[in-house]
């Protein structure tokens, strides 16, 4: 595998081709959301998507070995995902099969289905957490937003900032900290 | 929690931790679940900030068990209901057209204390009438009725036509003549079986509660509402 500058995950894959089941684990844990996101995006169905997510990453474990890093690790999982979507909605058998997950280890399970008063809050929920990385002190901030919506990588926020690898880390760190208490704080408020 | 090993996680999060510490965070992560959620955390903090026109994680409580994979622990519900960060209505506006006005007065409609007084009650009659299937799947105080599926290929288990088989496949039925306020089709686990909530046409409800799948439940609901 190549070990380009499109793959910040180039460690993990490389042990997950090695059957490292830890750092699979790591990867499905970092990109699930993302690929339950696109998923949803196509099919306009939670249920759908969570079907499709699941299987999306039982064939990414069966295939990692044919991943060669010529694009990024998302963008191959993102290919994957949406021809499994695409055959879903092509095989007129797929609709049959889809409660046929178990939960064993859930008591129960109450799905929650779109509604667009709840969905509204939620998106709420989300302007609210965008007015509080606004509101983190400048520095953590900045460090933040360089790494998550500009995808630079350490090195690139340490010589923007004028400031040592380890103190760009740990700031990105901070301000994640940050951003997951007032997450709590907020469950706590809302509950 | 041990603060080192989360800011390291945090780095290996963004592809930035030292190969030499890569399997130290990888076995932490095994034996601590604390750790796992964080990551999980990371990961919809990220997905949504990054998508914020699409839905995230909603009840991704499924387990991948074949491979043992701890992800599924990883979230709680708590997060999960917060991390919901949804914008399904700007997906159906986008479909209808850009219309700016009618997107702010349904918006505003939809966030009106009326409106989420409605969806709440809609929500905890359902919850409720869930769990009384749930509790009491014997019990019934609807109308005795009888019903033949033989025609879907289901036979009747029990004296009181509410229980049926076809194969190891069973189910209670109910049928009730009782406002939900649902429009569609429904669904709940619990363990091993399904609760199917279906609304008729005529506005009984038809509760399924066995380990069939929905497509059968739909069947068994299209045979009594013929």
């Amino acid at each position: 595998m190549n070990n380009n500058s499109n793959n910040d995950d180039f460690l993990l894959i490389k042990k997950a081709q090695n059957g490292h089941e830890g750092a699979f684990n790591f990867l499905m844990t970092k990109y699930y959301p993302r690929v339950y996101a696109s998923l949803y995006s196509y099919t306009k169905s939670r249920e759908d998507s969570e079907d499709l997510t699941q299987q999306t990453f039982v064939k990414v474990w069966q295939q990692i070995k044919t991943f060669r890093g010529d694009s990024a690790f998302f963008t191959w999982v993102y290919r994957i995902a949406i021809n499994l979507a695409k055959n879903h909605f092509a095989s007129s058998s797929s609709k049959k099969d889809k409660l046929n997950i178990s939960s064993s280890d859930i008591d129960i399970e109450f799905k929650t289905f779109a509604n667009p008063e709840s969905d509204l809050m939620h998106d709420q929920s989300l302007k609210k957490i965008r007015a509080f990385i606004d509101k983190l002190p400048e520095s953590l901030k900045t460090a933040f937003t360089l790494r998550e919506s500009d995808g630079k990588s350490y090195e690139e926020i340490a010589l923007i900032t004028d400031t040592p690898i380890g103190t760009v880390r740990s700031r990105i760190f901070r301000a994640r900290e940050n951003i997951l208490n007032f997450i709590s704080e907020e469950l706590d408020d809302e509950s | 929690m041990n603060h080192n090993l989360e800011e390291k996680l945090s780095a290996l999060f963004d592809g930035e931790l030292d190969t030499n510490e890569v399997d130290e965070i990888l076995d932490a992560l095994e034996k601590d679940a604390s750790l796992q959620k964080k990551l999980s955390q990371y990961a919809l903090v990220s997905s949504s900030i990054n998508n914020s026109n699409n839905i995230q994680s909603i009840n991704s409580k499924k387990k991948s068990t074949s491979y043992g994979f701890w992800f599924s622990n990883a979230i709680t519900a708590a997060a999960t209901v917060l991390i919901t960060f949804v914008a399904i209505n700007q997906f159906e506006f986008s479909r209808m057209g850009e219309d700016i006005s009618a997107k702010n007065k349904l918006n505003i409609a939809m966030s009106s204390k009326e409106a989420k007084d409605i969806v709440s009650k809609v929500e905890e009659n359902l919850v409720d009438h869930v769990m009384h299937v749930i509790n009491n799947p014997d019990l019934d105080n609807s109308t005795p009725y009888d019903v033949d599926l033989r025609n879907v290929g289901y036979n009747r288990l029990s004296s009181d036509g509410r229980k049926f088989n076809k194969g190891e496949k069973n189910f209670i039925l109910r049928i009730e003549k009782k406002n939900l306020g649902i429009n569609k089709v429904r669904y709940w686990r619990h363990g091993d079986k399904i609760i199917h909530v279906v609304p008729l046409a005529d506005g009984r409800v038809v509760t399924i509660y066995g380990n069939i799948d929905a497509q059968s439940a739909i069947n068994v609901a299209n045979s009594i509402s013929k």
